[in-house]
């Protein structure tokens, strides 16, 4: 197999010093990447695992809160969209299209009630803060996650895609299917009520 | 403004959006100001919720290990390549009738006689022009051996003829 010599490499959508690259050219060069996997080339399918694997192992974490599962559902999404991707018809971005894949993939996932496995110890914790710190910071982020995990499905997966990845609100109706207005409302529910979830874990009156 | 702002509006102002009159109507609306409040507050605990990273070479393990999984799977099929055997098969299936033999369609037509291709007699209207003649008209023609008799005897030529001379003197509109 072999990758097409004019296909161009896959543009960060920001450049080494943080400048943000040509976004009409990183389009066009993405539409080349997805259209040569279509032709089978699975090197080309590469460079967009390479791109987009961290985004989508975030994505599935906090669905399901436990590396294993996430590592597991990571592969799953990527598998699925190397099966679906002739059928990628290039009216969203490819983003939107893999997010939404993604999202399928979690609350498949959770409807069929896998039971958790052990979660990876955190290690996102600043270095520069003492133990105690790095404890509570990473029991705090755990609670969190665990109440988001408790939101309404809706409610989760809006305020995952909004709060965890940077998308616009048009991006996330896209992804879910949804209207924008649908998507504000039910992001200004799930930010209250995770609100009144964590209030009510630590026995405070919200 | 005196009605209580929406959820969708709420989103609007949370994020720095929002007219200066909604902004002025969550500074005098306590209700209103109560959900910002409470919206905000979720927000900032969203924030804390990091996901752990894992380990810095996990993410090549993870690429190898969809890139396995990608070249184990079959090849793709575009979406007519079922049409492929389909074609292949039913040109296979005309040929083998073909060199079996079996005469085509030129040789039937010489082997049986013009009229086969007529409907029978109860179903054929045109014979109702037959029918119609007079018994001096057919004189000529049956020459005491009936008219079957006579329209039997008929070469394919003469047949055809006979047929298409029919057709033609038939009144129009009849059926």
């Amino acid at each position: 197999m072999t990758v097409s010599a004019e296909m161009p490499t896959l543009a960060p959508a920001l450049s080494a010093d943080g400048v943000p690259t040509d976004a009409a050219a990183a389009r066009e060069a993405e539409r080349q990447v997805v259209e040569a996997c279509q032709r089978g080339e699975r090197e080309a399918f590469d460079r967009l695992v390479v791109r987009y694997q961290r985004n989508i192992y975030r994505l599935c974490f906090r669905y399901v809160n436990n590396h294993e599962d996430a590592n597991d559902l990571t592969q799953e999404v990527f598998l699925r969209a190397w099966r679906a991707i002739g059928r990628f018809k290039g009216r969203s971005a490819f983003s939107t299209w893999l997010y939404r894949i993604g999202v399928n993939a979690c609350l498949n996932f959770r409807a069929a009630r896998k039971p958790l496995a052990q979660e990876l110890p955190e290690t996102l914790a600043d270095s520069r803060m003492g133990a105690a710190q790095r404890v509570e910071k990473a029991q705090r982020a755990r609670q969190v996650r665990e109440a988001v995990a408790r939101l309404p499905e809706k409610q989760r997966a809006t305020l995952i895609l909004k709060m965890y990845h940077e998308l616009t609100h048009q991006e996330v109706a896209q992804i879910l299917g949804s209207t924008v207005g649908t998507v504000k409302a039910n992001l200004f529910h799930a930010l209250g009520n995770l609100r009144k979830l964590v209030a009510a874990e630590e026995g405070v009156k919200p | 403004m005196s009605a209580h702002l929406s959820d969708r509006t709420m989103v609007d102002v949370l994020e720095g959006g929002g007219s200066p009159a909604q902004w002025a109507h969550v500074a005098s609306c306590a209700a209103c100001r109560s959900r910002l409040e409470e919206a905000q507050a979720g927000r900032e605990l969203a924030s804390k919720a990091e996901v752990p990273e894992p380990p810095g070479l996990y993410w090549e393990a993870l690429r190898r290990n969809v890139s396995r999984r990608v070249a184990e799977e079959p090849p793709r099929r575009s979406r007519w390549s079922w049409l492929v055997p389909l074609v292949a098969g039913s040109a296979a299936v005309l040929v083998i009738a073909l060199s079996l033999g079996g005469p085509g369609p030129s040789e039937v037509d010489a082997l049986l006689p013009a009229w086969s291709a007529l409907p029978p007699v109860e179903d054929d209207d045109d014979l109702a022009v037959v029918w119609g003649l007079d018994d001096a008209d057919l004189t000529e023609w049956d020459e005491g051996r009936g008219l079957s008799a006579f329209v039997a005897g008929l070469s394919d030529d003469e047949s055809e003829a006979l047929v298409a001379a029919l057709r033609v003197e038939r009144p129009e509109g009849e059926p």
